[in-house]
C-alpha cells in the first residue's frame, strides 16, 4: 500500500524528517508515536501534499503510484484522506455541499456516475448514525463553531462517506473527552476493512486503549527509531518519551543503517 | 469652460423642451438650477478629497447624448433570465432610460400604495416628488446634473400603515452605448409603511454609456424599507449613484448595494437618523476584475439620540481591480447612546488588484458605542489546502472560498426570498 523510503523532508530551512522508512500493508494500522517536535506532523503533511513542507530527497510508493509527484486534489481522489488535527473552520461552505462535491469528485475519478442528492443524502445519514451527530450539522458551515469533539467527528464522518484506502489520523485523539474519544474510536473501527490502511499519529497511548494498532513506531528527532507491537505503546506510556532522545543516539532500529 | 460642460450645455438647449413636465415653471427651474450648479462646479477632479483615488477623465471626454434610446426594447424573453427576481408581482421596467409598459407589470397593489414611472405623473401632480427629492442634503455636480436632466425613473407612494408584502423589481437595461441616462428613483414612506424594492441595473451595451441615478428615500416614524441595488453594468459603462434618505423615529432602512460588474462605478450613500430610535443596516459588495473600478463613499448621519448604524462592506478584487470604501459616521453633540458598528474587508486575489479603505468616524457626543474595523488580505491558505485535500479541484476550491466570502454578507438580507434569489447570483447558478 505504502512504502516510504529514506525520507528527508523540511520546513523552510529546517530538516525535520531525516531518513524515514516505513511500510504499510493493505489492512494494516500502525501507530506513530513520539515527542512533540519529533516530525509526526511533518510527516503527516508530507503524505497529504502540504506545500509549506518540502521534500528534500526519498520517496513515496502509494499503490505503485509516485505519491510526491501528485496533487493535493489527486492523491485525495486516489483514496488518501487526512483527518486533520486541527480541522479548518470555513464559513459560507456547507457542509453537505462539500460532502458531496468531494466524494463526486472521487466518482468522477474513478469512471462512477455522480451520485444524485436523494442517494448521497441516504448514505450521508447512514454514516452520521455511526459518528452520533445531528442531522442539523449538514447543513451548517463546514467546522463553523463546531466543538472540538464535533470537529474531530466530522473529520472522521468525511472519511466514513468518501472510504479512503489510506488515511492518516493525525492527532485525532487531542481535544476529545472520553465519550467523544470512544465515539471516534468507535467510528475508526468500523472502518477497518482489509483493504484499507490507517496511520494513526498520536502523542498519548490514550487513543490505542480504543483503536488497537498492529504496528507502533517511534519517531523521535525525524527518525523512526523503535518499532514493535502494541505492547511498544504501553512501554512508552510507562516511561514516557526520554528515553528516546533526540534521535541522533544511535538507537535506531528500523533504519538498518 | 471645459468642454464637458459645454456639452451638457448645449445638450440642455437641444433638450430642455423634451424634458418632462415643461409647463411647470417649478421644474423649469429646478432644472436650470441643476444645470448651473453643475456648471459651477464641473467634473469632480482627484485633487477633492472626496475623490482623491477616482478619477472622471475619461468620463469628461466621452460626448453623450442625454436623450432617452430610440430602438425597439428586447422581448422579456431574452431579459428573464437575467432579471433577480423575473416572477415579481410587481416590476417596472425601463430600457435605455424609456418606461416599457409591455414588459412591466403592477398587479394588484395594496390600498395606499402608489407606484407610478415618473412619465405617467402629470405635471400637476408632481410637486409632492419635488418636496421630495429638494429634501435631498448633499449636492453632487453629479446630483445636479441629474436633477438637470431627469427624464424617467419610479416614484412610489406609501400612505401610513400601507405595506407591499412582496419584492418590487425595478429594472433599468442599458441595450445601446453614447447616451447618458438620468434616473431617479423616491421611494416615500408614511408611518409604519413598509417596502421591499430591488433596483436592478443590467447593462447588455458593449459601448460605453453612462448611468447617472439618484434615489432619494423618505421614511417617516416606524417605517421600514428594504433597498436592494444591484450593479450588472456593461463593460464600457459608466455608473454613478447616490442614495440619499432621511430617517424619523424608530424608522429602519435595510440597504445592500452589490457592485458585480461595470468599468467605473462610484456610489454616494448617505441616511440622516433624523429623529429618536431610526435604525440602518447599510450592506455593500464591490466585486472587480480585469481594469474594473468601483467607489463606495458612504455617510451615516447620527443626528438624534438612540440611533443604530450596522455597516458592513466587503470587496472582492481581482485582475487590475481597484476599488476605494469610504465610511464616514457622524455623530452629532446630541446624540448619545448612539451604537454604531462599521467594518470594510477586502480579498485581494491578484498582486495588481488594489483597495483604498478609509473609516472617517466625526464624533461629537460622548455616550457613544462605535467601533471600526477594516482588513486586508488574500485567500485563507489553510481553507484552500483543507478543501484540495478533500479531492475539489483546486479552482473550484478557490471559486468556493471566494464565494463564501462574498454570500457571509447576505446574512443581514431580512426578506428570505430576495436572500436566496442573492445566493444563487453570487453562487453564479442559474436562476431557478
Amino acid at each position: 500500500m505504502l512504502i516510504i523510503k529514506d525520507l528527508h523532508a523540511s520546513v523552510g530551512d529546517k530538516p525535520i524528517l531525516k531518513g524515514i522508512n516505513l511500510t504499510v500493508k493493505a489492512g494494516e494500522v500502525h501507530a506513530i508515536m513520539g515527542p512533540n517536535g519529533s516530525g509526526k506532523s511533518t510527516l503527516s503533511n508530507v503524505l497529504a501534499g502540504r506545500e509549506n513542507v518540502t521534500v528534500t530527497s526519498g520517496s513515496i510508493d502509494y499503490l505503485g503510484h509516485d505519491l510526491l509527484a501528485l496533487e493535493v486534489e489527486e492523491r485525495a481522489r486516489e483514496g488518501v484522506f487526512l483527518a486533520f488535527q486541527y480541522p479548518v473552520e470555513i464559513p459560507g461552505v456547507g457542509n453537505v455541499y462539500l460532502l458531496k462535491a468531494a466524494l463526486n469528485a472521487q466518482r468522477k475519478h474513478r469512471g462512477l456516475p455522480e451520485l444524485d442528492a436523494m442517494d448521497f443524502l441516504a448514505l450521508v445519514k447512514d454514516k452520521m448514525k455511526l459518528m452520533e451527530m445531528s442531522e442539523s450539522m449538514l447543513y451548517r458551515a463546514v467546522n463553523e463553531g463546531f466543538s472540538g469533539g464535533e470537529k474531530k467527528r466530522n473529520e472522521i464522518l468525511q472519511m466514513a462517506v468518501l472510504e479512503p484506502r489510506l488515511a492518516i489520523l493525525d492527532e485525532t485523539d487531542s481535544g476529545l473527552d472520553i465519550d467523544a474519544l470512544k465515539v471516534v474510536a468507535n467510528g475508526v473501527n468500523s472502518l477497518r476493512h482489509p483493504e484499507r490502511s490507517m496511520i494513526l499519529v498520536t502523542h498519548y497511548q490514550r487513543l490505542l486503549d480504543y483503536i488497537k494498532p498492529d504496528y507502533v513506531h517511534v519517531l523521535a528527532g525525524g527518525r523512526i527509531v523503535r518499532s514493535g507491537g502494541p505492547e511498544l505503546a504501553h512501554e512508552l506510556e510507562k516511561q514516557g518519551y526520554a528515553w528516546v532522545g533526540d534521535g541522533q543516539s544511535g538507537q535506531e532500529v528500523s533504519s538498518g543503517s | 469652460m471645459s468642454m464637458a460642460i459645454a456639452h451638457y450645455q448645449s445638450e440642455f438647449e437641444r433638450l430642455g423642451a423634451l424634458l418632462p413636465w415643461q409647463g411647470s415653471s417649478q421644474w423649469q427651474l429646478w432644472r436650470q438650477e441643476g444645470l448651473a450648479h453643475f456648471a459651477a462646479q464641473g467634473f469632480p477632479s482627484t485633487r477633492q478629497e472626496e475623490w482623491k483615488y477616482t478619477s472622471l477623465t475619461a468620463l469628461e471626454k466621452l460626448a453623450l447624448s442625454c436623450a432617452p434610446g430610440d430602438s425597439a426594447p428586447p422581448v422579456w424573453e431574452s431579459l428573464e433570465g437575467h432579471v433577480l427576481l423575473p416572477r415579481a408581482r410587481h416590476r417596472l421596467v425601463f430600457v435605455d432610460g424609456v418606461f416599457q409598459p409591455a414588459l412591466s407589470r403592477l398587479e394588484s397593489l395594496p390600498p395606499g400604495v402608489r407606484v407610478r414611472p415618473l412619465s405617467a405623473v402629470p405635471a400637476q401632480d408632481s410637486a409632492p416628488l419635488q418636496a421630495q427629492l429638494q429634501a435631498i442634503r448633499s449636492r453632487t455636480p453629479f446630483t445636479a446634473l441629474n436633477a438637470a436632466f431627469m427624464t424617467e425613473g419610479v416614484w412610489v407612494s406609501a400612505s401610513p400603515g400601507a405595506c407591499l408584502d412582496e419584492p418590487m423589481m425595478v429594472l433599468y437595461v442599458t441595450t445601446g452605448g453614447g447616451r447618458a441616462h438620468h434616473l431617479v428613483n423616491a421611494y416615500d414612506l408614511g408611518a409604519g409603511a413598509c417596502l421591499t424594492v430591488v433596483e436592478q441595473y443590467l447593462g447588455l451595451a458593449q459601448d460605453p454609456y453612462f448611468v447617472n441615478q439618484v434615489t432619494g428615500v423618505q421614511l417617516a416614524a416606524g417605517a421600514q424599507l428594504t433597498h436592494l441595488k444591484l450593479q450588472q453594468e456593461g463593460a464600457r459603462s459608466y455608473h454613478i449613484g447616490a442614495l440619499q434618505a432621511v430617517q424619523q423615529g424608530d424608522s429602519r432602512l435595510e440597504s445592500h448595494a452589490f457592485a458585480l460588474s461595470g468599468a467605473f462605478g462610484r456610489n454616494d450613500l448617505e441616511t440622516a437618523l433624523h429623529e429618536p430610535g431610526a435604525a440602518v443596516v447599510m450592506n455593500g459588495l464591490y466585486r472587480v476584475n480585469g481594469r474594473e473600478f468601483q467607489d463606495f463613499h458612504t455617510c451615516i448621519r447620527h443626528e438624534s439620540p438612540d440611533c443604530t448604524s450596522d455597516e458592513y462592506f466587503k470587496g472582492v478584487l481581482d485582475g487590475s481591480g481597484r476599488a476605494v470604501f469610504n465610511g464616514k459616521i457622524v455623530v452629532a453633540q446630541d446624540a448619545q447612546h448612539t451604537a454604531s458598528r462599521q467594518s470594510n474587508h477586502n480579498l485581494l486575489l491578484s498582486d495588481q488588484a488594489e483597495v483604498d479603505t478609509k473609516p472617517q468616524l466625526e464624533i461629537f457626543a460622548d455616550d457613544v458605542k462605535c467601533s471600526h474595523g477594516a482588513t486586508v488580505g488574500q485567500l485563507d491558505e489553510d481553507q484552500w489546502f483543507y478543501l484540495r485535500s478533500r479531492g475539489l479541484e483546486s479552482d473550484h476550491a478557490r471559486a468556493l472560498l471566494i464565494e463564501a466570502f462574498a454570500l457571509e454578507l447576505l446574512s443581514g438580507i431580512g426578506d428570505t426570498g430576495l436572500r436566496a434569489a442573492m445566493d444563487q447570483l453570487l453562487r453564479g447558478r442559474s436562476h431557478g
